[in-house]
């Protein structure tokens, strides 16, 4: 039994070679479903990692206790408006208070121009932090240092500057102690931040430049810009750690039982649940075009086997004749359909993995899994059968005096 | 010995309220290397009884034995069994498959045995090519080969797996008299090596050949007798 399939195989490449344009057009469907099922696989793939590197940046046990909540909130948007900025100097309280608490770093941002000479970089997003901010969250200096707590503390005028920033300020020249401006300030660059892409494929932590908190509160007075406080937990007491943090926050502000919160405390799981619905999105418009392309691709392969039973019913009647069996008839043209759809799915793999090639090389990092390849071959040969049986059942079914006499 | 034993055969079609009777009890019995032919007008039976006996087809009713195996109650699976080891067909229409090659084609019935190693099935095939006088075509396609050569890989392909008996239903019907004798003289040859051949036709040149001839008339036999070769 088991040399009939290699010879119903043979058969199946024969018929498919003689027929080679028919073949390829019925086969299409299948190639572009397989594309649309691996190409999304992939996709979501290499957004995944593109979301966890960029997830790096907001740590897992990290705790954000900032004015405004990062995805929607209960509250409108005046409420909101309204609660009272971040103090930053509650960062020691909250670390004294706090069990959870192994670090607490403080943090604000605004955007000003900075220049060198005659060059200059505009709209540079100035993020002034603590010395402990390396501890929060991923800084990667690739050349000279981090500042000091005493910098910090004594509100030196040092800067480290993002990759970007760095290439444009300083072209030709090595930027660590050279002194640039931002507005009438004059800063001694300490450090050159290693190029991190970007985060959440929008702002880039390349564009950046780092001072001392200290350092930013003597220069930018004023409510503008980003205030934050990040309180990093051990990742698996998150969820204690946040009540906690809640409660301590409250008492530090003075809120008494059933006032609401004027705070909000942000984790990156907000971000997760949103990513969540756009991987989802994804993947069900991936799904949807996938089951579709196939379908159509299926009912394309059985009406074809349908015309090449009806052709080849003389051949069948003489098969028969020469005492082939209806299953060995039937899986004669099964394998066919078959060979159709795996073909297709072959091609259909090949192009979306020059694709991906391409996503990678222009885009972003994204590899086809051997799983994929696996399951979308699998899946094609799946349309093959389905779609062959009805063909293959009547060729099976014929009697083979009446096949012998059709013309 | 005897092959084939028929008793009382019908092969009865209803045609709404009208039944056809092609077959009308017929019973006959053939030997082992006994080389009939059978004759009769156009709608007499002779295709529907070749059908039978190659197992192609069951009658309404009737016995049928080949080997001393009642053929006549086999399922569908049996009689393909039955047909792919002790039939070999031969066509009018020759019936060969128009994309293969000669030895493809003569190699199918191996193919459908399912115990023949693909290296015998080629040695076996090339042998029956070479029993035919088409030794030089074996790589040809239909196409390319003569309407009796086309009849002649036809014969192969009723031969290479040693049948116990070769049907050929008015084999020279589509090849002109010359090519006819030809192919006759391969059945002639083939009934000397011990094959049991029955043949229909419609010439009397042709039925000559043979040693018996049984003609039918309206579904039923009306002459069984020896051919003036046979009486001899
Ligand atoms: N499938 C069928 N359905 C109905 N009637 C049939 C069928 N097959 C054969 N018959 C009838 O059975 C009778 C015998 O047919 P058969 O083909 O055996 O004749 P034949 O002797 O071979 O004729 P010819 O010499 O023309 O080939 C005919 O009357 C024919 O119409
Ligand atoms: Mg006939």
């Amino acid at each position: 039994m088991k040399s009939f399939f290699w010879e119903n195989l043979r058969i199946a490449l024969a018929e498919l070679w003689g027929h080679k344009t028919r073949s390829i057009l019925t086969g299409t469907g299948i190639v572009i479903g397989i594309i649309a099922v691996s190409l999304m696989s992939t996709l979501i793939n290499g957004v995944d990692g593109l979301f966890e590197e960029s997830m790096k940046f907001l740590g897992r046990g990290n705790l954000y206790v900032e004015k405004w909540p990062w995805m929607g909130g209960g509250d409108d948007w005046w409420t909101l408006r309204n609660r009272p900025r971040i103090e930053l100097d509650m960062a020691d309280e909250i670390k004294e208070r706090s069990q959870y608490a192994l670090v607490v770093a403080a943090e604000r941002g605004r955007s000003a121009n900075l220049s060198y000479k005659d060059l200059s970089a505009e709209n540079i997003y100035i993020h002034g932090v603590t010395a402990n901010y390396p501890e929060v969250s991923t800084v990667d200096v690739e050349f000279g240092r981090f500042f000091t707590d005493s910098e910090d503390r004594t509100g030196s005028p040092v800067v480290l500057l993002g990759s970007e920033v760095a290439k444009t300020l300083f072209p030709h020249e090595n930027p660590i102690d050279k002194m640039i401006f931002a507005g009438s300030k004059r800063f001694r660059v300490i450090g050159v931040l290693a190029e991190m892409g970007q985060f959440m494929g929008s702002f880039s932590n390349d564009t950046q430049v780092i001072i001392p908190l200290e350092t930013f509160n003597k220069i930018f007075h004023g409510p503008w810009g980003r205030r934050s406080i990040t309180v990093k937990v051990p990742e698996h007491l998150v969820e204690e750690a946040k009540e906690e943090l809640r409660g301590v926050v409250r008492v530090l502000r003075g809120l008494k039982p059933g006032e609401p919160d004027n705070f909000a405390i942000n984790q990156q799981n907000a971000f997760r649940e949103s990513y969540q619905g756009i991987k989802m999105a994804i993947g069900g418009t991936g799904m949807i075009i996938t089951a579709l392309s196939l379908l159509v691709g299926g009912i394309g392969i059985a009406n074809i086997m349908f015309v090449s039973v009806k052709e080849r019913t003389r051949e069948i009647g003489v098969r028969k004749a020469l005492g082939a069996t209806s299953s060995q008839i039937q899986g004669q043209f099964l394998i066919e359909a078959m060979v159709i759809t795996a073909s297709g799915g072959l091609v259909g793999l090949i192009i979306s993995t020059l694709i991906s090639l391409a996503i990678s090389k222009f885009l972003f990092p994204a590899t086809m899994s051997f799983g994929v390849a696996f399951m979308a071959i699998a899946l094609s040969a799946v349309v093959g059968l389905f779609a062959g049986l009805a063909p293959a059942r009547k060729g099976a079914k014929l009697d083979p005096i009446e096949a012998l006499r059709y013309e | 010995m005897l092959l084939i034993q028929v008793k009382d055969l019908y092969k009865i079609y209803q045609m709404g309220n009208t039944e056809v009777r092609a077959l009308d009890g017929v019973s006959l019995s053939i030997e082992q290397n006994e080389y009939l032919s059978i004759m009769g007008p156009s709608g007499s039976g002779k295709s529907t009884l070749m059908n039978l006996l190659g197992c192609l087809d069951t009658p309404t009713s009737g016995e049928f034995f080949m080997d001393g195996i009642n053929v006549a109650t086999m399922g569908d699976d049996e009689l393909a069994h039955i047909r792919n080891k002790k039939i070999g067909f031969v066509f009018q229409t020759f019936n060969l498959l128009p994309k293969s090659t000669s030895l493809r084609n003569v190699e199918l019935p191996l193919i459908y045995n399912g115990e023949i190693k693909a290296h015998d099935r080629r040695d076996m095939a090339i042998k029956a090519l070479t029993r035919v006088n088409l030794g030089d075509r074996v790589n040809h396609k239909p196409n390319e080969l003569s309407g009796g050569q086309r009849q002649r890989v036809a014969v192969a392909r009723a031969l290479v797996n040693n049948p116990a008996i070769i049907l050929a239903d008015e084999p020279t019907g589509n090849l002109d008299s010359k090519t006819g004798e030809e192919i006759m003289a391969l059945f002639d040859e083939l009934h000397k090596q011990g094959n049991t051949i029955i043949l229909v036709t419609h010439e009397e040149h042709i039925a000559a050949h043979a040693s018996r001839v049984v003609r039918l008339l309206d579904g039923k036999i009306a002459v069984d007798e020896p051919t003036h070769r046979g009486k001899k």
